[in-house]
């Protein structure tokens, strides 16, 4: 089994990338594949407590935390990104990690394949 | 290099025209499911005119109202997730998202 | 021991999207990314601005005066006095009409030693087939 790392750097209201990446990691993992995923820019959203569920909105809260229940997910936002939208510790839900962008550049190190999803 | 390119948009990038590569995928996915799904003014899209492997996303065609077999160009392979994990793993070394 | 070659690939328009920011602030980061690794690995960055993305690398930007954010021009510094390898697509340039003079090529009033390197395209895409992960920013 193999490691894929996706960065994703689209928003979670606006843009269906990370949609995208989640699905993605989703069926990387059932195939039992590791899977480490960054999210940086305005992907840093995902990851911020309190959303609500509409059915105009993406909602992926319940997905990626069986993911990271799965114990082969890693899901890490960038600090320097979600402190600027006001996305602090504790302002984040319980299993993302925050690192500073070198944390993406490890994981990519030590990684099989990397998806880079860029802004739009 | 085995590259696979991720068109996610219903337009042709520039930068699709310069990658080469011994082995070149192109995988529609969001909108980019358009080129495999649609004519316009009755053609296919261009992005379709080359001679590498096409795939298209399942998922993101039936979310814009096609099913699999609407696809205009036998060549485009329909996968799913699954099948795109396969895809990365096993049949390129590197992917691009355009 | 080992080295990754990650290719950093910007070929958006600056200001209007963060993205080309973070391709810059990403590939900085290169200069941290030990910490995490083992003894003698490291990561090898290469930036590379192709198409639109060249104007990036335009000088006298005043986006610190407009904005408030500090300029790509001052980021591609940065990446060159960090001993970033910088490459500049040539017929891109041309396509603009830009040269040498018209772009961010050294770093030299910071103490930088490294330069840009307007390279044709056939070269960058050496550098694609040389890199171990590519990021299109």
């Amino acid at each position: 089994m193999g490691k894929l790392t996706i960065g994703c750097f689209s928003s979670l209201v606006g843009s269906m990338s990370l949609d995208f990446a989640i699905k993605l990691s989703e069926a990387a993992v059932k195939k039992g594949h590791e899977v480490d995923l960054w999210l940086s820019g305005n992907g840093t959203m995902l990851g911020k407590k309190g959303q609500g569920k509409f059915r105009d909105y993406s909602y992926l809260m319940g997905t990626v935390k069986e993911l990271i229940n799965s114990g082969k997910f890693k899901i890490t936002n960038c600090e320097a990104c979600a402190k600027a939208r006001g996305i602090g510790r504790e302002d984040t839900e319980e299993g993302f990690g925050i690192a500073s962008m070198d944390w993406y550049l490890a994981s990519a190190f030590g990684t099989d394949r990397v998806l880079h999803i860029g802004g739009e | 290099m085995r590259l696979a390119v991720f068109l996610s948009e219903y337009k042709e990038p520039a930068m699709l025209e310069r990658l080469k590569a011994e082995k070149l995928g192109i995988v529609l996915v969001q909108n980019g499911v358009y080129h495999a799904a649609v004519k316009k003014d009755g053609k296919v899209s261009p992005v379709l005119s080359k001679d590498v492997e096409y795939y298209a996303l399942s998922e993101d065609l039936q979310s814009r109202g096609f099913s699999d077999s609407d696809v205009v160009d036998g060549k485009v392979k329909v996968i799913n997730y699954e099948g795109l994990v396969d895809l990365i793993f096993n049949d390129y070394e590197k992917t691009i998202w355009l | 021991m080992a080295i990754k070659k990650i290719a950093f690939i910007v070929e958006k328009l600056p200001y209007k999207s963060e993205t080309s920011r973070l391709a810059l602030t990403h590939a900085i980061a290169s200069q941290t990314v030990e910490i995490h690794l083992e003894d003698g690995d490291n990561v090898e960055p290469v930036l590379i601005f192709v198409g639109e993305g060249v104007l990036n690398c335009l000088k006298e930007q005043k986006a610190l005066d407009m904005y408030g954010v500090t300029s790509l021009e001052m980021h591609i510094k940065n990446a060159l006095l960090l001993d970033l390898k910088v490459l500049v697509c040539k017929e891109d340039l041309d396509t603009f009409g830009l040269t040498e003079d018209s772009i961010v090529m050294d770093a030299e009033e910071i103490g930088g030693e490294v330069t840009t390197e307007v390279v044709p395209y056939d070269e960058i895409q050496k550098n694609l087939e040389s890199a171990d992960h590519l990021m299109f920013f």
